[in-house]
């Protein structure tokens, strides 16, 4: 039932944006597509459609169930509703690791690669800072704080050595924008994004044991070491995927699995699946409003810091009652 | 099933736990006692895999239970911790369900197997109509109950329960304590159970284990063990004997 919003919402979307392509001539556009290899016709509505809108929307999808996944899956991991992977160091690690290889390697190191080994690194420097007390919830949030603060300055130091040029480019790119996604990108980040999606899925009911604390959990027959560092190195992953191509998008990790818990409650056999396809909906219609709510293009993670904190606040106020 | 601890050794910051030999017998209730900081806890959490002992081990019907993994030990021996404190607040069947972690793999959500653990467990502690209430929602009593019922769901032969009664009415401490006994007799299980009160362990446990600075200073039955002198020695305090139409009753 849940995969049906963020489809609607694809389906819709493809019609949607500056160029309007008329719902009638959106599957044989597609179809066309798929079925005549090399291209088929050069149409402006195919162009559009195949090489810059398919792409996006693609991206939306994976990309905002990546980040509510990996933010709902933290959150019970590390039992702390404050916990998502800015948080961790990941986004800023996986944002540095990103503006690395774009600014200085070129094309010689897949984005996604560098935004992996960065964000695994800050979430390593995040639990060797927290050092034995990491199970305790301020220990881990002030080394993730330190530790992003360091990413954040290496990412400024990666702008202030960028050239004139590269550096409009890693700016725009780092408010996070769904606009420059390429199938290229797009073929490394989307199958990682899938996989690390996927497994946290597959790790649901884990998590609700994981979520009782490190001794229960191992009481009650589970190897806490190994299983933390599955769920923190899928976590990683999925959003190193994301940000690589996206920029840092944020709020979303935090927003998504609030929502769905508030919804639903805190079983997280529904809360990991539910906040996939919320999260993948709640981009994608971030991204809509973003690309045809005004004449010009607001970056997407400008939108979703500038929409979601409020639109949270109210919801905290409004409902009054515990839902975790 | 009897469960044994020979040579143990244990030392956090100047706190040393050091028994030499224990034995738990099997559908038995064993009450471990003593002052606080006497080490009952520390003695459980060892042998529930918690903490690691430096020396010396627990075994479980002549297996070593640091030998074995997570999952092995899990169905061998249950925990009910003292007073924990969740973030999330499962519906009671989720929590209940939580015991079943050492028979599903990974990858993988409770069947419908697990879920029949779970509600029999349940109703064996008399909770099966609150299986939908949150668990936060519960009193303290009705929440020793259902920590009490996730372990039963796990199917350990030795049950280990730090302080189930602390903070629970009379009404509530007798319930669970008779409990307890119900699931030494019933369920053939060896329960190993750290108390504070002395009369509900003389009238509930089969024997008693007495101890003061992380070691142990008398073990038994109650009838054998306990007199004025043995408490005077490990609580510091002047507690009277007294025989009340055939029974034995402390008096301060």
């Amino acid at each position: 039932m849940a995969i049906v919003l963020p489809l609607l919402l694809f389906v819709l979307s493809l019609n949607l944006g500056t160029y309007r392509i008329p719902p009638k001539d959106v599957l044989p556009i597609l179809t066309r597509a798929v079925f005549s290899a090399g291209g088929g016709e050069s149409s402006p509505a195919a162009d559009v459609l195949i090489r810059i809108r398919l792409p996006r929307l693609l991206l939306a999808l994976f990309a905002g169930a990546a980040l509510a996944v990996s933010g709902a899956s933290l959150q019970a991991l590390f039992r702390n509703p404050l916990v998502f992977e800015f948080s961790l160091g990941i986004s800023y690690g996986a944002a540095f690791g990103a503006a690395l290889s774009l600014v200085f390697l070129g094309a010689k190191v897949p984005a996604q690669a560098a935004a992996f080994v960065f964000a695994v690194a800050a979430v390593l420097a995040v639990l060797f800072v927290a050092g034995r007390a990491a199970s305790q919830v301020v220990t881990i949030l002030l080394s993730g704080v330190i530790v992003s603060a360091l990413f954040q300055a290496l990412l400024s130091l990666v702008e202030f050595f960028a050239n004139p040029y590269a550096l409009q480019a890693l700016i725009f790119w780092l408010m996070g924008s769904l606009g420059q996604a390429t199938w290229t990108d797009l073929a490394i980040s989307l199958p990682l994004i899938g996989l690390g999606v996927a497994a946290l899925i597959g790790l649901r009911w884990r998590l609700n044991v994981l979520s009782l604390g490190e001794d229960e959990a191992r009481t009650l027959g589970i190897d806490v070491r190994r299983e933390k560092v599955l769920v923190i190195i899928l976590a990683a992953l999925t959003t190193a995927a994301a940000t690589a191509v996206t920029g840092v998008i944020s709020w979303i990790g935090l927003i998504v699995p609030h929502l769905v818990r508030m919804a639903v409650g805190p079983d997280n056999r529904k809360v990991i699946p539910l906040s996939a396809a919320f999260g993948a909906s709640l981009l994608l219609l971030a991204d809509d409003i973003a690309r045809s709510a005004f004449a010009f293009e607001i970056p997407i993670g400008i939108l979703t810091s500038v929409v979601g904190i409020p639109f949270f606040i109210v919801l905290l106020k409004r409902s009054g009652k515990v839902w975790l | 099933m009897k469960a044994r601890v020979a040579g143990l050794v244990f030392s956090y910051g100047g706190f040393r736990l050091e028994i030499d030999e224990l034995v738990f017998p099997g559908s038995q209730v064993t009450a471990v006692v003593g002052p606080n900081g006497a080490g009952k806890s520390t003695l459980l959490k060892c042998l529930a895999g918690i903490l690691t002992p430096e020396r010396g081990g627990t075994f479980v019907d002549g297996r070593d239970l640091a030998r074995l993994g997570g999952r092995e030990r899990a169905r061998l021996v249950g925990y009910v911790p003292q007073e924990p404190t969740y973030m999330f607040n499962y519906a009671v069947l989720d929590f209940v369900l939580t015991g079943r972690a050492a028979f599903i793999p990974r990858f993988s959500s409770p069947a419908a197997l697990d879920v029949e653990a779970a509600r029999e467990a349940l109703q064996y502690v008399g909770l099966a109509d609150l299986e939908r209430r949150p668990f936060f929602e519960l009193s303290s009593g009705e929440r020793r109950l259902v920590l009490i019922a996730r372990t039963l769901a796990q199917r350990p032969s030795v049950l280990l329960l730090d302080e189930p009664t602390t903070f629970l009415d009379p009404r509530h401490e007798t319930e669970v304590m008779a409990l307890i006994r119900r699931l030494a007799v019933e369920r053939a299980a060896t329960v190993i159970v750290t108390l504070h009160a002395l009369d509900m362990a003389m009238k509930f446990a089969d024997a008693m284990v007495f101890m003061k600075a992380g070691a142990v200073v008398a073990a038994g039955p109650p009838d054998d063990i306990l007199d004025e002198a043995l408490l005077r020695a490990v609580y510091d305090v002047d507690i009277g004997i007294v025989d009340v139409a055939g029974r034995r009753v402390l008096v301060r």
